[in-house]
């Protein structure tokens, strides 16, 4: 087992960056999740960690050894690809030995380690089929397996749930989970699904476009995301944003369909401001700011209900109510939210932070 | 209740607009089985003419001398297979030698062909290294040349090796990837294989040697068979290399074995030629016969030949 | 430089056997040919520069390369297009309709894999020989067929009916990409009620442009290169009255009989330059009238 260190990693085409001077400690032991959309560059961070993909800047660095010029095979690490890339050639049992066998192990090792992974992994009936014979989640599995004979100092994971149907990928989300704190080995792991991350992760990289916009935990990232990219990417439903023009001299900020409101003091001179309340946040007739909107849609999802709900801006915004709760399309209705429950980013998207005794004073005062 | 006449109306109204579609139906059915019996009687017709001349030679080989000309008749009077025997025999040296040289000369470049171009296809279509495509470039321009540009130099520099008269010269060339058009085929061929299995093979410690060795070779074998299969026959076929090469009766190869034949013609040994005609084609009708499947399947993958 | 040397060493490896080969057997070969197309070369004595003197010979003075050019670019123009209609003809009745149509294309295509072979040429030689199986079936339908192998003015026909008899390859092609284009947009059509030829030249052709293209560019060369069948049939040497001298038959009977080896080098010269012209105006021009589907790599 070990960590990773990654000091100015960059990666580049010619002139094309893909990966831009990226700095980040992988602790031992643990679930880092890199996640992002598609093109940010997370799926080719993690082959250049591989050595599939040349590092064209900075240094990586596996424990205190830097890995750069160390081909794949001696990196001592084992990686699960989104296709799986079994051997189509092979039986399962051989699929998950060929490996130990290339790093020439004796064969009651290689016999023993294949066991116990067709244990784990429960798929000891499936050892003499070929890959084709089997389902998707069985495949998956074996991957998996390949990946855990090894007994490698890091596990890498390139969006291994994402040709898996909705059912299974939930099932395998938990196992993966499960095989984590039992072997307790350091996981990197790629996916665009933030539910993956959010789910399985230690901690999160945010990445777009090659650069890092936030680590940290997922209650870090969901409740104090540190730009306007990292807020709209984590959470579902998405967050809703408002653009305010601060008003007064930074006391009062107007945002067009909901009125004028008081802001907390914030360390910044900026005179647009976006405020992101998430839709969980977004009450109906109640909170600190009130103002009106009409129903456009009401999504029934069961449990709760998702309303779109139109400020005479044109603006939407996106509310969560109880699975109980009657609303029809075309109603006005009263909406709301607390000052608490607001993020606010300055006009480059950075967040900014209510300043303590300020924000304590706007909270009670808001309140009637 | 008051609905329920229209409703009759309406199911009528479908039931015939589905009984017209199903007349419609069987019109076209019959309309199209009969364009397709027309079709097939014209394919069968084509098919003949195509086989003609490969049953004529088949039957001139079993006739006696006579019938072979001027006479229409596919069905030999009496069979006469004295053909096959005595030509078998009628050349300063017997075709069992002939055969052997053939068989010596086509194991000996299918195998060189398979291994030197699986090389250089595997290398073109999985490795990167610098000037790759530049190199791809000049393989597929060397496709276009015309083997009488190079025969010159070749022929020289052969001569000058003291290879002349002997197999080198048909062989050697095809442990160093002269056949590109192999390479191209396995080349089209590997790119498709998902490049995942390289990568996993790489965690899994392989070396790219051992990638080849293991992974790729063992998933490419409908390729190779294709490249076995077209390198058997065109090897074997092949008639200018030898002609210009092996001098030597006893190192001919069976395609110049043939050719003797001519030379003889006034012998009037008609059906002695046929005969050993006739052989000559078997090994490649029979390659057919049993591996159409890869031979159709590399054509319409490689698009070529 | 270690970096450089570890990243593209296994490469250069697998390609070496080729490299060896394109060295010694391709690209060398080819530049000695330039030289010795500048020389004077009987393989007795060594190789004499006469600079420029093969070619203009070649291009005032000597018939019979005019000949053998005139003769191979009839058969080109002849042969390639014969085959290729015939190629794409037979593709379309199998693509269309018949289930089974792997006997049909087992026989069509056989042919075309006997064809390189010497037997085929010998055999050749007898169906068109004056009281030849072609002779006797015209016969029978009361005409006098002409003697095909003596007459040069129907010799080069037999070689065209040999070339058009081997269409298999360009069909097996035809018929990879005739699947390849989506049924769907034939039903669209057939309820659009398009007549079958405009579908042919709406539909079919536009988007087999690319195959055709392949197809042509490919048999215009291999049709370049005739050697086998043309040096059997004219008996070795492109009678009657050098109306069989294909390009390649003149050029060997330079090189090997009368062992002009300088001269026959100027001669594969000028057939590389040919086949090299070909190539690339059927390249440039492709873009005008060849469409892909995918425009990738």
């Amino acid at each position: 087992m070990a960590g990773l260190t990654l000091r100015n990693v960059g990666k580049s085409y010619g002139a094309l960056q893909i990966i831009k001077g990226l700095n980040l400690d992988i602790h031992d032991g643990e679930f880092l999740v890199l996640v992002g959309p598609s093109g940010c560059g997370k799926s080719t961070l993690l082959r250049m960690i591989a050595g599939l993909e040349d590092i064209t800047d900075g240094t990586v660095a596996i424990g205190a050894q830097v890995v750069n010029d160390l081909p794949a095979s001696k990196r001592e690490l084992s990686m699960v690809f989104q296709s799986y890339a079994l051997y189509p050639h092979m039986t399962v049992r051989k699929n998950l030995a060929f490996g130990l066998q290339n790093f020439r192990m004796p064969r009651a090792e290689v016999e023993r380690r294949v066991a116990d992974a067709a244990r784990i992994l429960q798929i000891e009936p499936l050892m003499d089929r070929k890959p084709r014979q089997l389902s998707g989640g069985q495949k998956q599995r074996v991957a998996i397996g390949r990946a855990i004979v090894r007994e490698p100092k890091l596990f890498l994971f390139d969006e291994p749930l994402s040709n898996l149907d909705a059912e299974l990928r939930v099932q395998m989300r938990a196992e993966l989970a499960s095989l984590y704190a039992r072997l307790g080995t350091t996981m990197i792991y790629v996916t665009h699904d933030q539910v993956e991350a959010m789910t399985m992760a230690s901690r999160i990289v945010v990445l777009r476009s090659g650069k890092i916009e936030q680590v940290g935990t997922p209650q870090e990232l969901y409740t104090r995301p540190q730009n306007l990219f990292v807020a709209g990417f984590i959470g579902s439903p998405k967050i809703n944003k408002l653009e305010a023009k601060v008003t007064a001299g930074g006391r009062t900020a107007n945002v067009e369909g909901l009125g004028d409101f008081s802001l907390p003091q914030l360390p910044t001179t900026d005179s647009a401001l976006t405020l992101c309340v998430r839709p969980g946040s977004l009450r109906i007739g109640a909170g600190d700011v009130v103002g009106e909107g009409v129903i456009r849609l009401v999504e029934y999802l069961g449990n709760e209900t998702l309303l779109h709900i139109a400020l005479s801006s044109g603006q939407i915004l996106l509310a969560t109510a109880g699975g109980q709760a009657a609303y029809r399309a075309g109603q006005t209705v009263p909406i709301g939210f607390d000052m608490a429950d607001l993020h606010y980013f300055d006009a480059s998207g950075e967040r900014v932070e209510p300043q303590a005794s300020a924000f304590a004073q706007q909270g009670v005062s808001g309140t009637h | 209740m008051k609905t329920s006449v229209t409703d009759l109306e309406a199911a009528m109204e479908l039931d015939e607009a589905t009984r017209l579609a199903h007349a419609f139906m069987l019109q076209r059915k019959k309309r199209d089985r009969n364009a397709r019996l027309l079709k097939h009687a014209f394919l069968i017709g084509v098919s003949f003419i195509m086989l003609y001349p490969l049953v004529w030679l088949l039957s001139a080989s079993l006739k006696p001398e006579n019938e072979i000309f001027g006479n229409l008749d596919l069905w030999p009077s009496t069979f006469k297979f004295d053909n096959y025997s005595a030509g078998w025999h009628a050349l300063p040296q017997s075709f069992s030698v002939f055969y052997v040289n053939s068989a010596i000369v086509t194991v000996l470049s299918v195998i060189g062909n398979l291994i030197s171009c699986s090389f250089a296809a595997y290398a073109f279509a999985r490795l990167r290294f610098t000037g790759r495509n530049f190199f791809f470039a000049l393989m597929m321009m060397t496709l276009m040349i015309p083997y009488h540009v190079v025969l010159i130099p070749q022929y020289v520099q052969f001569l000058q090796l003291g290879w002349v008269d002997t197999y080198l010269p048909l062989v050697v060339p095809r442990f160093l990837a002269s056949d590109t058009f192999f390479i191209f085929l396995m080349v089209q061929f590997f790119r498709q294989l998902p490049r995942e299995l390289d990568e996993a093979a790489m965690i899994d410690g392989c070396s790219p040697f051992k990638i080849y060795w293991a992974v790729i070779l063992p998933l490419s074998l409908p390729a190779m068979g294709t490249a076995a299969i077209f390198s058997m026959i065109w090897v074997w076929e092949d008639f200018l290399a030898p002609l210009i090469y092996l001098n030597d009766i006893k190192s001919y190869t069976v395609p110049l074995a043939l050719r003797l034949f001519l030379d003889q013609e006034g012998q009037s040994a008609y059906g002695q030629m046929f005969a050993m005609s006739v052989l000559s084609l078997v090994p490649v009708v029979l390659f057919f016969v049993l591996f159409q499947k890869f031979i159709v399947r590399g054509i319409a993958t490689s698009g070529m030949k | 430089m270690k970096r450089f040397i570890a990243r593209n060493a296994p490469g250069y490896l697998f390609l070496m056997p080729w490299f060896i080969g394109f060295f010694l057997l391709a690209l060398g070969p080819i530049l000695a040919s330039l030289y010795l197309s500048f020389t004077r070369y009987d393989m007795v004595n060594a190789p004499r520069w006469i600079g420029f003197d093969n070619y203009t010979y070649m291009f005032t003075r000597d018939r019979r390369f005019w000949k053998a050019l005139e003769v191979t670019f009839h058969y080109v123009v002849l042969a390639v297009p014969a085959r290729l209609i015939m190629a794409l003809g037979v593709a379309m009745l199998l693509d269309k309709g018949l289930r089974s149509i792997g006997f049909y294309r087992a026989i069509f295509y056989l042919p075309s894999l006997l064809g390189a072979s010497i037997a085929i040429a010998i055999l050749w030689r007898q169906l068109f020989d004056a009281n030849g199986v072609v002779n006797q079936t015209l016969g029978y339908l009361g005409v006098s067929g002409p003697n095909w192998l003596t007459n040069p003015d129907t010799s080069l026909y037999t070689l065209v009916i040999l070339a058009m008899w081997q269409f298999g390859s360009p069909m097996l092609i035809f018929l990879a990409g005739l699947r390849g284009i989506p049924r769907d947009l034939y039903e669209a059509a057939e309820i659009d009620g398009t007549p079958p030829w405009r579908q042919f030249t709406r539909i079919t052709l536009p988007l087999l442009a690319p195959v055709i293209f392949f197809n042509l560019v490919l048999q215009t060369i291999e049709a370049f290169k005739t050697f086998s069948s043309a040096f059997i049939i004219s008996n070795g040497s492109g009678a009657p009255a050098d109306s069989l001298l294909f390009y390649t038959v003149y050029l060997f009977n330079e090189a090997f009989k009368f062992f002009r080896m300088g001269y026959a080098s100027a001669l594969a010269w000028v057939l590389l330059i040919i086949i090299a012209i070909f190539t690339a105006i059927a390249f440039f021009t492709s873009k005008y009238w060849v469409h892909y589907e995918n425009e990738r790599d």
